[in-house]
């Protein structure tokens, strides 16, 4: 036999469910803003039913349409009439919705059985009638647990407390709405209500209404020059003062909040663009709220005269509800009481965590019967009809089903910012579902019968926002921007992608690579190109060129300053580049019309001359593996670029023609053939590279374990997919060398390292030491360091041999500064 | 770090409208920043109140106006996006009249 498992919280302000499992306790969040409670509200607007936060704050906005704190009237006559729907409802009905939404919490599987917990005070026809709404919500069998036993039991599981003595405890349960207070006695794992009391309009609204009134309304008259402040804020005619409340009883219960842990708090307040700061201290949220926990002390104390009971028998006072967070009831509780105060647990959930545990040992009485909702889900016949690219803030969902039904649907955004609550239609419906910019959004739709048990349901309805679309111009290349890379040499990042559609616009952030000295000489260049993010950046049609020349700056750049790049493509193509350098305020705007091309003499010839050699490196290499038709093809292509860099002297003073054009043209030409021979192999040869290391590293740090390390290569290898899959040389021999950083720091661990480090230093020639005969002395030391086996002296002598040397070898990890200057 | 994000959120909002161009670009960048940590910050300031959208705690004033407007902000709405699956960490906490 099953065990029934799911527990339920039907409380008055609010209700949560959690579930029993392998000893431990689930809390289901609310998918629509993801908390553990539920508020018990109940709201009729526009057709719709809301529950939960939504209907509540549509209480001031539509009272006669709002239903709440329903619980007190369960089993009762009462009637309430929904203006809405021109019907009458009653507790049982808003309950039945509570425990209907509670239980979609759930997701897949589809609760039969569930504890729910009722007040002590309910009698038997208000525990009927709890019983009945469970019922209506679906539910085939419900067990009904008073709310002070379930507390106990979530505090005797949560702590392993033995429950086979006999003992007295006391749950003190202050919530947002209500106190009540129980005796619950244990003997011998029976627990049982001895008696309670309470107050159906004590809570903790209470104390933030006192904090508005009397701490910070005398402050504020003081300030504004006003009086009566308090009066024309809830009188509900005065709506400018009303709005000021409304905000002050948010701050408020904030600084109640916080008041909780700390002795001080303070609350700002923008009136009338005045500010307005006020200091709240502990002490005063004690004074003010003195005489609402006293009440609740006589309470208890009542309760306790009553049955006779003294002081000392209460073996634990234990804890519900949010506003006994507040020290100064546990204070007062036990300078009354004397008895244990327990707030080991979160005393929001305490209630839904302690029918879930009864739950759980709890078998079900009745056989789930097989639920027939399952087969009606397969229902086809209804057609979902909406765009699925939109750049609209709202897009709109048609839904047909057939045969003329009538029903319910409801709509709910995965990430929980949308929901259209149960909403009655015929055959078709219409909504506008609204839409997070610039992503995408995932929906689930339902469809319910009349009963509201569900028919139809389509999970991950996706509507992508300004992602695509469908009427602009697509980009025919990607458009990139050159950056350094920290080895000396430059790549491409991708602004846009190719087949993004016209206009486009982006900001980025990049850092300066070197540092460029006012008057140096030196330049900032930034150079944005069109064709293939992948390919060397050369060999792609520069579009926008813009030298920053150290001439020009007011103030020096720093190597590490930032810098901020707007582009703007329009739908006519023009560039439109925003350069901002926070450092120096340094603000520059450039439009680049597609029909005007950039080339800088200055940069084509670097471009040239640096291809060479590498055109010069590839023949060697491809020489030595008797590849000799892709020699052939590579010495044509340096052929060429000798050729340009020739007629590029002769262009120097050439300013009219536009040879220079020809000549870049003719670059790129000879750039592309250039990737397409040794792209793939460089590509390839790199990845082969990191892998290698990869395992070696791997190997080094499974033999000698270093934690720090460890983590590093960790963090690096969970990107890989990211870096590998680039097409990026550029990237992917960056990261290499953090590889190789590492294995370089796994090396030296090891102090035989030192010993080679040593004759490296010994080798080199006296004379590239300031001192000579120093160190000499420092050799023979070493030597015997070593003979002797003394590691940290070997280190020693590395250290100041290195401090003898003239010129100082280069760290091969150093980030190379850059060409260009933007990293 | 919801919780910064609010104090971010209310630093820019207690800044005098003549001096909001100074800090402009920080603010730019900090939500940027945000963004690349997969954050999203919303400020829903003049939108049309939507009792649908079950992003935000309004309060709300009265009912003599046909069209509600969130009006002021208190606490923005934050998502955390994290493969590629986004959720709600915050609610905004909002005044609608």
């Amino acid at each position: 036999m099953e065990n029934i498992n799911f527990g339920i919280d039907l409380g008055t302000t609010n209700s949560g469910i959690g579930k029993f499992q392998s000893g431990k306790i689930q809390l289901y969040k609310n998918p629509v803003g993801f908390k553990d409670t539920l508020p018990s509200v109940v709201a009729y607007r526009n057709e719709r039913i809301l529950i939960g936060d939504k209907a509540r704050e549509l209480a001031i906005l539509q009272p006669g349409n709002v239903f709440s704190s329903f619980k007190r009237k369960m089993g009762s006559e009462h009637h309430y009439e929904v203006k809405a729907l021109k019907e009458n409802k009653t507790a049982v009905d808003f309950s039945a919705l509570i425990l209907r939404e509670l239980l979609s919490f759930v997701g897949d599987e589809k609760p039969t059985s569930a504890v729910i917990t009722i007040p002590a005070s309910f009698d038997t026809i208000q525990s009927n009638a709890t019983k009945l709404a469970g019922h209506q919500a679906g539910l085939t069998e419900v067990v009904l647990l008073q709310e002070p036993i379930a507390a106990c039991l979530a505090y005797a599981n949560t702590q392993n407390i033995d429950l086979d003595d006999t003992k007295i405890w006391l749950v003190y349960d202050f919530g947002g709405g209500t106190f009540d207070v129980a005796l619950v006695k244990i003997d011998h794992r029976e627990l049982k209500v001895i008696d309670h009391e309470g107050n159906n309009f004590l809570g903790g609204l209470d104390i933030d209404h006192l904090i508005v009134e009397h701490l910070i309304c005398p402050i504020l008259e003081k300030q504004l020059d006003v009086s009566q402040l308090w009066k024309s804020m809830v009188s509900a005619e005065n709506a400018p003062h009303y709005k000021m409340f409304v905000e002050l009883l948010y701050k408020a219960e904030e600084a109640k909040k916080e008041l909780s842990l700390k002795e001080k708090a303070f609350i700002e307040l923008d009136l009338d663009e005045r500010l307005i700061e006020i200091e709240l201290n502990r002490t005063q949220l004690n004074e003010l709220i003195h005489k609402k926990v006293e009440e609740t002390i006589r309470l208890t104390q009542h309760l306790l005269e009553k049955n006779n009971i003294e002081h000392e028998e209460i073996e634990r006072i234990i804890l519900v509800g949010g506003t006994t967070y507040i020290p100064y009831i546990k204070e007062r509780l036990f300078a009354s009481f004397g008895s244990v105060i327990d707030s080991s647990i979160d005393p929001t959930t305490a209630i839904i965590v302690g029918a879930s545990y009864y739950a759980g040992t709890k078998m079900k009485l009745l056989k789930s019967a097989s639920v027939p909702e399952n087969e009606a889900i397969k229902r086809t016949d209804v057609k979902l009809v909406y765009e699925i690219n939109s750049q609209d803030s709202e897009e709109l969902l048609t839904a047909l089903v057939a045969n003329d039904f009538s029903g319910y649907y409801r709509i709910i955004r995965t990430d929980g910012g949308f929901d259209t609550g149960m909403t009655p239609f015929h055959s078709r419906f219409n909504e506008f579902l609204k839409l997070i910019p610039k992503s995408i959004n995932f929906f689930g739709v339902k469809i319910f019968d009349q009963t509201q048990q569900l028919i139809f349901e389509k999970d991950n309805l996706s509507i992508n926002h300004g992602i695509y679309n469908i009427s602009g111009q697509p980009l025919p290349n990607d458009i990139c921007l050159e950056l350094d890379d920290n080895l000396g040499t430059t790549y491409l990042e991708r602004i846009f992608r190719k087949n993004d559609i016209l206009p486009l616009s982006k900001k980025i952030y990049k850092t300066i690579s070197k540092t460029i000295l006012k008057g140096s000489g030196e330049k900032l260049i930034i150079n944005i190109v069109e064709g293939k993010a992948e390919t060397s950046p050369a060999s792609n049609l520069c579009i926008g060129y813009l030298e920053i020349d150290a001439a020009d700056l007011d103030a020096n750049l720093l190597k590490g300053s930032d810098l901020e790049i707007d582009f703007e493509i329009s739908e006519s193509r023009d560039l439109k580049v925003g350069l901002y350098i926070s450092a120096i305020d340094l603000e520059i705007n450039e439009v680049f019309n597609a029909s005007t091309r950039q080339v800088s003499l200055d940069k084509l010839r670097t471009e040239l001359e640096q291809s060479l050699q590498n055109i010069e490196y590839e023949i060697e290499i491809f020489g030595h593996h008797e590849r000799f038709d892709i020699v052939d093809l590579l010495d044509e292509i340096r052929i060429e670029v000798i050729e340009l860099l020739k007629i590029l002297i002769d262009l120097e003073d050439d300013v009219v023609t536009d040879k220079i054009y020809n000549v870049d043209e003719r670059k790129r030409k000879a750039f592309q053939q250039f990737d397409q021979l040794v792209r793939k192999k460089n590509l390839v040869g790199e990845i082969e590279e990191y892998q290698a290391l990869k395992i070696e590293i791997k190997e080094e740090l499974f033999l000698k374990p270093n934690a720090r390390l460890e983590q590093v290569f960790n963090n690096l290898v969970k990107k890989e997919q990211q870096f590998l899959n680039s097409d990026q040389i550029s990237v992917i021999k960056s990261k290499t060398k953090e590889l190789q950083k590492i294995a370089h720091e796994l090396y030296y661990q090891n102090d035989e390292a030192y010993v080679n480090l040593f004759y490296q230093y010994a080798c080199k020639d006296l004379a590239e030491y300031s001192n000579e005969g120093q160190a000499k002395n420092l050799i023979t030391k070493g030597e015997h360091a070593i003979a002797a086996g003394s590691y940290p002296e070997v280190k020693a002598i590395i250290s100041s041999m290195y401090n003898l040397l003239k010129v100082k070898p280069k760290d091969y990890f150093e980030d190379k500064n850059g060409t260009l200057g933007l990293r | 770090m919801k919780d910064i994000i609010t104090q971010i959120f209310e630093i820019e909002h207690k800044i005098k409208k003549e001096d909001q161009s100074v800090f402009k670009r920080n603010f730019q960048r900090i939500y940027h920043e945000l963004e690349l940590n997969g954050y999203i910050v919303i400020n829903p300031v003049g939108q049309r109140y939507d009792e649908r959208d079950v992003s935000i705690e309004a309060n709300i004033l009265n009912d003599l106006k046909a069209s509600l407007m969130i009006t002021k902000v208190l606490k923005p709405i934050i998502y955390k996006e994290e493969d590629g699956k986004r959720v709600l960490i915050q609610k905004a906490v909002v005044i609608v009249e």
